[in-house]
């Protein structure tokens, strides 16, 4: 009896011992986590403070700003910047960016998952190949090529030529969609064919309801390239005002020291304006987001 | 409603591997066809050729007189039920079965109608607003011809429909599909690996191998008079069984020899054999399981045998037996003809003797395997 007892304590104990340690192991992570979401919100949190600060324009070191207000905002979207311009600039590329790549990406992972043609391997292993050399490698030609059909900015308008340089090889990015879509019985596009569907309605009735995950994913990314993007937009904008996006806009706030000095509160508050709906966007769709990442990658 | 003709069909895959060689069939109209054969033996590729699935490498296939090589599947007329039911996951029942009608841009109110009146043929009503994954095996299955019925189709293309189900349910669905099939009153090719489907579906069986056809017959046919060894063996169950065994022809008589013993063949297949005017000498004899029966040793036509192995089947026992050089033999011995006692001492390593009777027997060439009275 009293041996039977002893052996229960134990048992307690070590049950007791595996909670607690449990616990702490759970404690020391989520004081990890904690930790570094703060760091990495720290900037972001120092932007929109700054954003408001009504008291000076330069950079001042402090975060907490001593008079509050509106006035960058407003002077943001006043007609004597060009911020209205670049932020159109900004959203037309990357609308039209996010339909076409959108399109041509999975029309290219529905053709490379169900089609069997000659060339469909060598094609695949070319693009992967080619998918390794940077994209710079390209730009002074593009930049040439742009110049001769008269779309850099220099022109006046770099909309068009940049959303060509973002949509051209587009196609390249079907991995993670083709991953997805070849995890969908082949069974599926046959049933349909034979109740009457031609391809274009088999990918429209049938895959895309069900790779919307996929889909969405296809879309955010496509939209975020651009809508982020400086390199290319600054070479091929050529820094003429009327051309640029936001990004090289923001950044021709804060040229010099001087221009640092009057504009800086004004960039942080342009920053804001970017981030914003791009935050909205991920905040509604990141469920879509996360499965489509993870579902693309396991091939079942 | 239509005939099928398949002239010359051949598939050759991209690795060169030769799927079906030269595969000649006319299905008339409303006949139920059903192709069966060994996993490979190029019956699906054969039935997708016809549906549009599989690109034709030689010949033609014919629907209704009309070449339709290069027709895609959604121009061919015909309906098709997939072995996984392929139903289309994020569409509800009702959408399920409506979507090829919608393609046909028919109004939805005669949708509506075909809709319902399929769902009633199938005891399926109660599910139509429900997503496939929400229902069992069989009521998928049910959806899957219900898809494929609402279309008025030509053909109806049936591919290992019942093979995902569990044995019962598969039972009950091949009785439904006789009764659809008299409903529908269309053309139906069937494919299944399974031989008593094709023997319980079918007006004709195609039974293939390798690619070949091997034989084209009624069920009788294929199970009476096997074209050769393969047929033989693939058709009835248990398969049946083969021995060497010589022939011989002592006046005008013909005998057989299996294992020492000595068995004149009789009846319709004794005159077969005096009018092809076989010739003595080494054949294969095949004999069904069914009509093997447990004999006297003392016999002369007994086969001196030991038991193996007992089955216990219900309303019958399967007897796995050898004979005295190796030889493996199945006898089917219904329960009901044993006297009381004989069941429980037939158990593995008993010594005892089978035999059958002369107008059972099955004659195949030992070279070329084809049947003999044919």
């Amino acid at each position: 009896m009293s041996n039977n007892n002893t052996a229960a304590i134990e048992r307690e104990k070590r049950h007791m011992g595996l909670k607690a340690s449990a616990r702490i192991s759970n404690t020391i992570i989520y004081i990890l986590l904690v930790v570094i979401s703060i760091i990495w919100l720290i900037p972001f949190v120092c932007i929109v403070l700054q954003s408001f600060r009504m008291e000076s324009t330069g950079r001042v070191g402090y975060v907490i700003p001593q008079v509050w207000g509106l006035g960058n905002y407003r002077k943001l979207f006043d007609p004597s910047t060009n911020f209205l311009r670049w932020y159109l600039n900004t959203f037309i590329i990357a609308l039209v960016v996010a339909v076409v790549q959108t399109v041509i990406v999975l029309c290219m992972s529905y053709t490379l998952s169900r089609f069997r043609f000659k060339m469909r391997k060598p094609l695949m292993q070319f693009m992967l190949i080619l998918g390794m050399f940077p994209g710079m490698l390209a730009m002074i030609i593009l930049y040439r090529v742009l110049d001769d059909l008269h779309l850099t900015g220099q022109y006046g308008n770099a909309v068009p030529g940049l959303i060509l340089v973002y949509v051209a090889s587009s196609g390249m990015g079907y991995y993670v969609s083709k991953g997805f879509f070849d995890t969908i019985p082949k069974t599926l596009d046959e049933a349909a064919r034979v109740d009457g569907a031609n391809r274009a309605q088999v990918l429209y009735k049938i895959i895309l309801p069900l790779a919307k995950p996929i889909v969405i994913y296809t879309i955010l990314t496509a939209f975020m390239g651009p809508w982020g993007d400086f390199v290319f937009a600054r070479y091929v904008s050529q820094v003429i005002p009327q051309a640029m996006n936001v990004a090289v806009g923001l950044q021709s706030w804060l040229a010099t020291d001087t221009m640092v000095h009057d504009n800086y509160t004004l960039f942080c508050a342009g920053g804001v304006v970017v981030a914003v709906p791009v935050a909205i966007l991920f905040m509604c769709l990141q469920r879509y987001y996360v499965e489509g990442v993870t579902g693309g990658a396991v091939k079942g | 409603m239509a005939s099928v003709k398949l002239t010359n069909v051949k598939k050759v895959y991209d690795n060169n591997v030769v799927a079906v060689h030269d595969f000649n069939l006319d299905i008339h109209d409303k006949e139920f066809v059903v192709f069966v054969g060994p996993s490979g033996c190029g019956k699906s590729t054969t039935l997708r050729m016809i549906a549009g699935l599989e690109e034709i490498s030689g010949g033609t296939v014919e629907i209704d007189g009309e070449v339709v090589n290069d027709l895609q599947p959604k121009d061919r007329n015909i309906a098709m039920v997939f072995q996984n039911y392929a139903l289309y996951p994020h569409m509800t029942v009702y959408d399920n079965i409506a979507f090829s009608l919608r393609l046909q841009k028919m109004p939805e109110d005669q949708i509506y109608e075909k809709v319902t009146n399929a769902a009633d043929i199938l005891g399926i009503t109660e599910y139509l607003l429900r997503k496939p994954r929400a229902l069992s095996g069989g009521q998928r299955q049910r959806v899957a011809i219900g898809r494929a019925m609402v279309r008025h189709s030509k053909v109806f293309l049936m591919d290992e429909p019942l093979s995902n189900l569990d044995a019962k349910l598969r039972n009950q669905m091949r009785a439904e599909i006789i009764l659809l099939r008299q409903k529908l009153d269309t053309t139906f090719i069937y494919v299944t690996h399974d031989q008593t489907e094709a023997m319980t579906l079918a007006d004709r069986i195609v039974i293939m191998k390798d690619g070949y056809i091997m034989q084209v017959g009624t069920p009788e046919e294929c199970f009476d008079m096997p074209s050769n060894l393969f047929v033989a063996e693939f058709i009835g169950a248990p398969k049946m069984n083969i021995m060497k065994t010589q022939l011989l022809r002592e006046n005008g008589k013909y005998f057989v020899t299996p294992f020492g013993s000595k068995i004149e063949v009789t009846g319709e297949k004794g005159k077969l054999l005096q009018q092809k005017n076989v010739p003595a000498g080494e054949v294969l004899l095949g004999v069904r399981p069914e009509h093997m029966v447990l004999a006297d040793a003392r016999d002369a036509a007994a086969i001196p045998a030991t038991l193996e192995v007992n089955e216990m089947m219900g309303s019958e026992l399967h007897l796995h037996v050898f004979t005295e050089d190796g030889t493996r033999l199945i006898v089917r011995v219904p329960t009901i003809g044993l006297e009381s006692g004989e069941r429980e001492s037939l158990v593995g390593g008993k010594k005892m003797a089978v035999t059958f009777e002369g107008k059972v027997m099955h004659f195949f060439d030992p070279e070329t395997e084809k049947n003999l009275l044919l």
